[in-house]
């Protein structure tokens, strides 16, 4: 059974602190047209692949870049409809710390896996195998460029631009038919407005945390041993656009969550605008500079831009939500 | 030895002497230590249904509790690095001993009884040497240290009776740390946890050490089954964003089984398992994860996740004559799976991070 279920607890124990027109403002606002356009750019990215499947097609890469753009601008909203069927790991599947996706694909291209043929059977072939990261090694990786035969690697990417058309449209669709309705009339998944904040506020810091754990915690590494080749989406020189996206991203839920505290906003803005000039800064698309003491600390200080913003939200912003930081989940044993 | 004091032992050995039982308090099911609104920390006793039949202040926050097989007995371990544990008389309230380690070491925050009540084992750290220990106590003597063995590794977290075969299984975390440092850990590039099987005398039986690639995977928390197959899981200390399993199963002398190893689900508990416990028929296995907010249940069968929940701050788990118990820092209590995933009680309580469960 491929579900997860999202708990409904009947009975309200937290206090409502939270005001319930902010989390509708932020799902009509915000997270609806943002799912709008992972879908329609999904769909353009199948369309563009359907027209021509090179990987040296400009109109291709530019479909795929401006697809990618969409999806990390809401991977930080990992609950409800991107959880349904793995749909976020079959489009994501990042980090991917044993080499799956090039073990999976390689396995298809060398027995020429029939699957690309039929929508159906690729959603069930590895998950490593789909979606956005795993179609980056066939257009931009040169190591694929000559495996298997030039049709294969053609159906191949047709098939991932297709699964990616079809996962974000479900995505999409899930959102707009049944989950929005949810998070703005809680009482049925959500138990009251609270929850539905503090839902929103997990994927602030989510967000935050992937942002500096792996996006750059990745490629950092050790000082003695910087790992720049696990720099996110490095093929396609998109590590650094991807904190970009994503700080974006989370500055606009910050501060739509902070809204109508000026102190909590302020010192958002704050920290967010630093962190943001810090990132737009660096003129290093695949963050190379780790493994150069010179360059180096300057994403260290990123890092730690990043980090100081996940402490600035969960001081300031969390009691402000009547968000606690859990029990057990802060310091376990 | 016809003294007073051994004769009172074999009568409460034998479960004659005139002392509670835990059925005079209402049979528990659960032990679970907590944090009160106010700050306060207790042991609660809970039945299978979520109710609260006693509550006993801890004098601080608890981690895991040891329940006398016999008698309504709690040993309550307070957190690493645990000075003391209390044993607790659960009619009362009253403390029955304060169990100190031998200087030089400190508790781990779990214990377990012998299956006569007559022996209790705690995990232990000797930290100046860096040793794992089993502590040994007899019951009947008023909690009298009489020894200790090693533990058959570095960092020992849980530990559990053995039901194949009489004798301790113990999790060696493999994490070196010393008080002097708090919880700060100084061995992760080259620690080594093992899961061990020792006697009660502490002859190390079988030992199980995960491949290589998975050194720094933490094996903390233990669950049995009746017919001895173990459940452990893990706390990866690795680089973050590891691909890893957190949970497993193993029996002595065979080799390892890691649960949902090609699931991306698993990445959900965040390399992160806080409670593991079998179902009553063993058929499944479920792990939870606190900073994943996830329970996650497996067939034991197959390996494979049957199911997954999101439940905030969830950590203590056991289970109930159908499926499983879980306990939330927010105070819910639900059983696991339901039609309605039933949410048993909430009380305005934090459950701390394990469920124990009476025999």
């Amino acid at each position: 059974m491929l579900r997860s279920i999202v708990l409904a607890l009947p009975l309200a124990l937290l206090p409502v602190t939270a005001q319930a027109d902010a989390s509708g403002g932020i799902v009509d606002g915000r997270i609806l047209p943002s799912m709008s356009e992972l879908a329609a750019t999904g769909a353009a990215l199948e369309a563009a692949a359907q027209a021509n499947c090179n990987a040296e097609d400009r109109a291709l890469l530019a479909a795929y870049h401006t697809a990618f753009d969409a999806w990390v601008r809401v991977s930080h909203l990992r609950f409800g409809p991107t959880e349904t069927d793995n749909r976020a790991f079959a489009l994501a599947f990042w980090p991917d710390t044993r080499g799956k996706t090039p073990k999976a694909l390689a396995g298809m291209i060398a027995k020429e896996d029939p699957a690309v043929m039929d929508p159906e059977d690729f959603a069930e072939v590895s998950i490593a195998a789909q979606g956005y990261y795993a179609m980056e090694f066939l257009l931009y990786d040169g190591g694929f460029a000559a495996q298997g035969s030039p049709d294969y690697r053609c159906a191949l990417i047709r098939a991932q631009a297709q699964g990616i058309a079809a996962n974000t449209a479900a995505i999409r669709t899930d959102w707009t038919d049944a989950f929005a309705e949810e998070m703005r009339s809680p009482g049925n998944r959500y138990r009251d407005a609270a929850e539905v904040k503090q839902e929103l506020f997990k994927a602030l810091l989510t967000g935050l945390e992937v942002t500096a754990d792996m996006r750059l915690g990745r490629p950092l590494g050790t000082f003695e041993r910087p790992r720049p080749n696990r720099a996110e989406a490095r093929r396609s020189g998109r590590s650094q656009i991807h904190v970009i996206l994503a700080l974006e991203t989370l500055e606009d839920l910050a501060l739509a969550l902070a809204e109508g505290d000026a102190e909590v906003s302020d010192a958002l803005q704050a920290q967010f605008t630093t962190t943001l000039e810090r990132v737009r800064g660096l003129k290093d698309p695949v963050f190379a500079g780790v493994a150069d003491p010179a360059s180096r600390f300057r994403i260290e200080a990123l890092q730690q831009d990043v980090r100081d913003l996940k402490l600035l939200a969960e001081a300031q912003l969390g009691p402000a939500l009547g968000v606690e930081a859990g029990f057990n989940s802060l310091d376990g044993d | 030895m016809a003294t007073r004091r051994g004769f009172l032992a074999g009568m409460l050995a034998a479960g004659l002497a005139p002392q509670a039982t835990w059925a005079s308090l209402g049979s528990p099911a659960f032990l679970s230590a907590a944090r009160s609104p106010g700050g306060s920390y207790l042991l609660a006793g809970l039945s299978a249904g979520g109710e609260i039949l006693f509550r006993l202040p801890l004098p601080a926050r608890g981690h895991a509790a040891a329940a006398h097989p016999l008698r309504a007995e709690a040993v309550a371990f307070a957190r690493r690095p645990g000075r003391f544990a209390d044993v607790i008389d659960c009619t009362s309230g009253s403390r029955i001993a304060r169990l100190e380690p031998v200087a030089g070491n400190h508790f781990y925050g779990h214990g377990v009884f012998s299956p006569d009540g007559r022996h209790l084992f705690t995990t232990e750290n000797d930290f100046d040497s860096a040793r794992g220990v089993i502590g040994v106590w007899d019951t009947a003597a008023g909690y009298r240290r009489i020894g200790s063995f090693a533990s058959g590794g570095i960092g020992p977290h849980d530990l559990r009776l053995r039901r194949d075969a009489p004798g301790l299984v113990v999790a060696n975390g493999g994490i070196e740390t010393h008080p002097d440092s708090g919880r700060a850990k100084l061995n992760l590039a080259d620690m080594r946890p093992n899961l061990s099987y020792l006697t009660f005398d502490g002859v190390l039986k079988d030992q199980l050490e995960l491949d290589p690639d998975l050194q720094q995977n933490s094996i903390r928390h233990l669950s049995v089954a009746a017919d001895g197959l173990v459940g452990f899981a893990m706390q990866w200390q690795g680089d973050a964003g590891a691909d890893v399993p957190i949970a497993g199963l193993h029996r002595p002398g065979g080799a390892a089984r890691l649960l949902g190893r090609e699931d991306p689900r698993t990445r959900n508990l965040n390399g992160y398992g806080g409670s593991i416990a079998f179902t009553r028929d063993a058929a499944q296995i479920a792990v939870t994860s606190p900073r994943g907010g996830v329970v996650q249940l497996f067939g034991t069968g197959t390996g494979e996740m049957v199911q997954e929940y999101r439940l905030r701050d969830v950590c203590g788990l056991a289970h109930l004559d159908k499926g499983f118990i879980a306990a939330t820092g927010e105070g819910h209590l639900l059983a696991l799976p339901g039609s309605a995933d039933t949410l048993l009680a909430a009380h305005p309580l934090a459950w701390d991070n394990h469920l124990v469960a009476l025999a």
